[in-house]
């Protein structure tokens, strides 16, 4: 089985500051894999335990997104593709042309893994663009894989139900965080992670689009105002004093 | 030329909003808005003004794939210049698929959208909801526009055109369905809302927090730990980023600690309060009133308070 895991490093929103124009500060923001990716990472290595093969690391962005890729490594991933490109001037068209053909180009895969959507932008257009590009069969947001004989269940968390799909192999499929939990490395294996190898492309050398199509016009900070009001004293002294303020407010029922 | 803003999705209270967005769009750039409906699914539903049913072997269909083809077939043959799709988690990818057949920009999770007739625009929240990024396409394009983030559009009066577009079919078949139970409560409506998070024992204890929320006239929702993790309550019941994104008067957090990714599924709430017994919880920073203390205590005391305001 060769699988595929797309790992997105992204900007660590806990830790996003905001400039003095009243946007935020991205330039040099601390960032991390994407939350969920994680969980792509697992399933990939939980499906390589059982059936045996090979799991590839795949990722766009720049120099630094090298972190990322050995955080994946470390987890257990085999070796990885790191396609160098700049962040800010990247969409879900480009990052999926460029991760399309570095995936073609190291393939044939039989699976690929992607999360819903990464936790900075939360867009989830990659995955079934990838999807889409490769011409593979694909199932978003799965809770469930299993893999037998050339094909996939796959059971897909929706709004309103769920919903079980056999997908021929080759996939691609979107995992949702409760899919599985993924592991934390250990130190050996982190150590280790620097040693396994990365290929590095460029999107000129990928043949892969340089243009975003959708881009950003204005950043705008999101102030929390809330008023954080601490209510003291006894459960029944503070809970009469949250009914009297919620009622004060004009938020309680008549 | 007319100049159509195309709306669809599967599912009819979500086309209507998306109606909505069409129609803003449409006269800003002199066009109109043309509903699409795969196969005549929603002939029995109000008219929805001018729309367009597209018909094919394969239709009407579940599937993202085969819905995202017999849109694409059908631009081509119609050129929109805007193709708007509600962005429930089919609908993303049925967008997400689009823009790649059509090789055009694809605006993700919009709201506030708006054209000059060259471009479409429209704002999204990013990073956990820090900041609001407005976003632009060349037109033709596609745009995944946010759930319920456009009032529905009412029914109106128009043209009704056919187009076939062949023979449709998906390489994922589905083996089973299962409908989660009728959702009891609509979370995005919902005036009030209490919603329980790790704090919470046991799943027996949720009883307290049912409680409450019916004393408050309210509906129960939870974090993501409850749902996807524990399973104590359906993936409906899921307030955050990944979840539903909600906007009651009032937002009672009982026993959830405030990750950012929750935190984002609670921001357009009017007054948020919040129950933990950890002092330090990112939930305080998020909240106008908070108590620190242990729900199993302060839960029933709000009850009581509750009761004796009316007595």
């Amino acid at each position: 089985m060769k699988i595929a895991v797309c790992v997105k490093h992204a900007v660590d929103e806990t830790e996003l500051k905001i400039g003095p124009s009243g946007g935020p500060v991205l330039a040099g923001a601390a960032a991390k894999m994407s939350t969920f990716d994680k969980n792509a990472v697992e399933e990939a290595l939980r499906i390589r335990s059982s059936l045996g093969g090979e799991v590839v690391i795949f990722t766009v962005g720049p120099a630094d997104a090298r972190k990322s890729m050995k955080e994946a490594l470390a987890m257990g991933a085999d070796r990885g593709v790191h396609v160098v490109a700049d962040t800010e001037a990247l969409d879900s068209m480009l990052v999926s042309d460029a991760l399309g053909k570095a995936i073609h180009n190291s393939g044939p895969f039989d699976l690929v893994f992607c999360s819903e959507g990464a936790s900075d932008t939360y867009c989830g257009q990659v995955p079934p663009m990838l999807g889409e590009r490769l011409g593979f069969s694909y199932a978003g947001y799965a809770r469930k894989v299993e893999v037998a004989g050339g094909s996939s269940k796959v059971e897909r968390t929706l709004e309103d139900s769920v919903e079980t799909v056999e997908c021929p192999l080759p996939l691609v499929v979107s995992v949702v965080s409760e899919i599985n939990e993924p592991r934390y490395p250990t130190l050996i294996q982190i150590m280790q992670a620097s040693k396994k190898p990365v290929e590095e492309a460029t999107l000129a050398q990928l043949g892969a689009s340089v243009q975003p199509l959708v881009k950003v016009e204005s950043m705008v900070a999101q102030p929390m105002n809330r008023k954080r009001v601490v209510i003291e004293g006894t459960p029944e002294e503070c809970a009469g004093k949250l009914v009297d303020a919620l009622a004060k407010e004009g938020v309680l029922p008549r | 030329m007319t100049r159509d803003v195309w709306a669809y999705s599967e599912y009819d209270s979500v086309a209507n909003e998306v109606l909505t967005a069409a129609n803003e769009t449409a006269n800003s750039i002199s066009g109109r808005a043309v509903m699409v409906d795969l196969a005549g699914i929603r002939d029995g539903t109000a008219s929805f003004g001018h729309k367009l049913v597209l018909k094919g072997s394969g239709l009407p269909s579940a599937s993202p794939e085969v819905a995202a083809e017999a849109l694409y077939r059908a631009a081509k043959a119609a050129g929109p210049d805007v193709i708007m799709v509600g962005a429930t988690k089919n609908g993303r990818e049925i967008a997400s698929r689009l823009a790649v057949k059509l090789g055009r920009g694809c605006l993700a999770d919009v709201a506030k959208v708006s054209s000059d007739g060259r471009t479409l625009s429209g704002e999204r929240g990013e990073y956990a909801g820090k900041v609001q990024t407005r976003v632009s396409s060349a037109l033709p394009c596609v745009a995944a526009i946010k759930v319920g983030s456009y009032t529905a559009a009412a029914a109106g009066q128009g043209e009704v055109a056919e187009l076939q577009v062949g023979e449709l079919s998906s390489r994922s078949k589905p083996v089973s369905e299962r409908k989660r139970e009728a959702a009891k409560v609509d979370l995005k409506a919902a005036k009030i809302i209490v919603s329980a998070g790790r704090g919470v024992k046991k799943k027996e204890d949720l009883g307290l927090i049912e409680s409450l929320a019916k004393a408050l006239g309210g509906t129960m929702g939870c974090s993501r730990p409850l749902s996807s993790d524990l399973g104590w309550l359906p993936e409906e019941y899921h307030i955050g980023l990944t979840g539903v994104n909600v906007k009651p008067e009032l937002y009672l957090a009982v026993g959830i600690s405030g990750q950012l990714q929750h935190i984002a599924g609670i921001r357009d709430s009017k007054v948020v309060a919040a129950i933990n017994t950890d002092k330090e919880a990112p939930i305080f920073q998020a909240a106008d009133y908070g108590i620190v203390g242990d729900l199993y205590q302060v839960v029933p005391a709000l009850e009581k308070a509750l009761a004796s305001r009316h007595g």
